[in-house]
């Protein structure tokens, strides 16, 4: 059994939910930095995906840090480490950008949109 | 890249009727190649060539480097072939079909098969005949499988499947992928039975492959295009042929753009309907991508 759920949902990209979930996994602490993390192998049976889009996904999560790749041995969560710049310009900019757009489109109250992150802040952590 | 199946111009007529016409493609090793199309399309009959169950009008098919009509014991004994119909000795029981079956391939897997059998959760001591469509499809599949063959070919494995057969079915097929030298053949109707076990796709359509491509190709050429029209604005009289299925719906304009080059498509649409403002390029899912194709081939025939 895998150490985090998937959603799927029909027509997005299965590549990006996969790599959500897990991250997802990491950040509510469901994956501990030092546990391991599923091979390619599992990932795509159990997630019943093309084994060449669970290696992206390890490749994914390995490029930004959260998964260390020793190989022979396997892959475990790293260590948690400082985002970098761009990671936090990703976030910061575009991703905010994008509820921001969705909560005007909506005529959703700046106060309710904070109040609503701050619901979200709160459970995951 | 190795290609395992590779056809050229390969056709196949029944009567008047053209059922695979001037059919080229490319199945590289590793992929699961989805081939999709509508029924009666003719993926069955393009299937039947490619294990020399039929014989092309003409054009040719190489299966594993050999030609597919001179496609003999050894090339089938690493060839594992579950089809909709499958014809199977109804009167044996699992275990008597397992036992069959087992001498004719020197790769044969005991444990493996042993695992399979498990997984499939399949009785060995009933009757073929006494078994449900699902039950069936999972013990011809056990034994396809069981000899860890180089290609699999299934043709509309999932039809009439209930969603937890479909899943192990899935499952047992993705068992495959862990050995080398492994490749999947996959027939559909239905994008959604394949969307995220395919990484090569091809679509026929009245026996003519209309695409044969890597799914990270097509999602790196396709964008849907949106963007903010003036009051009035029209379609251009001749769109770029790039363009599938645009339309504009009051104060938008919507385009599928299957050749999308960064900044350049925006411009064009820009300049093809003078006004648009605020374009957005955003990516297409292979299911978005295949429906939008399937509008467009409708829309033409």
């Amino acid at each position: 059994m895998l150490p985090f759920r998937v959603q799927f949902k029909p027509g997005a990209h299965t590549y990006e939910q996969v790599v959500y979930a897990a991250k997802k996994a990491i950040i509510t602490g469901a994956l501990k930095p030092g546990d391991n993390f599923p091979s390619v192998r599992v990932l795509s049976q159990e997630l019943r995906i093309n084994p060449n889009t669970a290696q992206k996904v390890v490749a994914a999560l390995a490029e930004e840090g959260l998964l260390t790749v020793t190989p022979g041995v396997g892959t475990a969560i790293s260590e948690v480490r400082p985002p970098t710049r761009e990671q936090l310009g990703t976030l910061l900019g575009d991703e905010v950008e994008r509820v921001v757009v969705e909560a005007k489109r909506l005529h959703v109250d700046c106060d309710d949109l904070l109040q609503a992150i701050r619901q979200h802040w709160n459970r995951l952590s | 890249m190795n290609s395992v199946i590779e056809t050229h111009g390969l056709t196949r007529r029944f009567g008047r009727t053209a059922a695979v016409d001037d059919l080229t493609l490319c199945v590289p090793e590793g992929s699961i190649f989805a081939f999709l199309g509508p029924n009666g399309a003719g993926k069955t009959t393009t299937i039947k060539m490619l294990l020399n169950i039929l014989q092309p009008t003409s054009g040719s098919a190489g299966i594993l480097g050999v030609d597919s009509t001179r496609l003999g014991p050894r090339e089938f004994a690493q060839i594992g072939y579950v089809s909709e119909n499958q014809q199977m000795p109804e009167w044996m029981t699992v275990g008597q079909m397992i036992e069959f079956c087992r001498p004719m391939y020197p790769t044969w897997d005991a444990a493996f098969c042993a695992k399979l059998l498990q997984g499939f959760d399949l009785p060995l001591d009933r009757k073929l005949k006494s078994l449900s469509r699902g039950m069936k499809m999972k013990a011809a599949l056990l034994t396809s499988l069981a000899y860890r063959p180089r290609l699999l070919v299934l043709d509309e494995p999932f039809t009439g499947l209930d969603p937890l057969v479909r899943d192990e079915v899935i499952r047992g097929m993705l068992e495959l992928t862990e050995q080398e030298n492994w490749t999947v053949f996959i027939s559909s109707h239905d994008i959604d039975e394949v969307e995220r076990l395919a990484d090569w796709v091809g679509v026929i359509d009245a026996g003519k492959i209309r695409l044969a491509e890597s799914a990270a190709s097509l999602q790196a050429r396709f964008r849907r295009l949106e963007g903010v029209v003036a009051n009035g604005a029209r379609l251009p009289a001749s769109p770029p042929k790039s363009w599938l299925i645009p339309e504009i719906n009051e104060h938008s304009v919507r385009v599928v753009e299957s050749e999308y080059r960064p900044g350049l498509s925006e411009t064009s649409l820009a300049e093809a309907i003078s006004g648009t403002e605020g374009i957005s390029a955003s990516e297409m899912s292979l299911r978005e991508i295949f429906l939008a194709l399937a509008r467009t081939f409708r829309l033409k025939s």
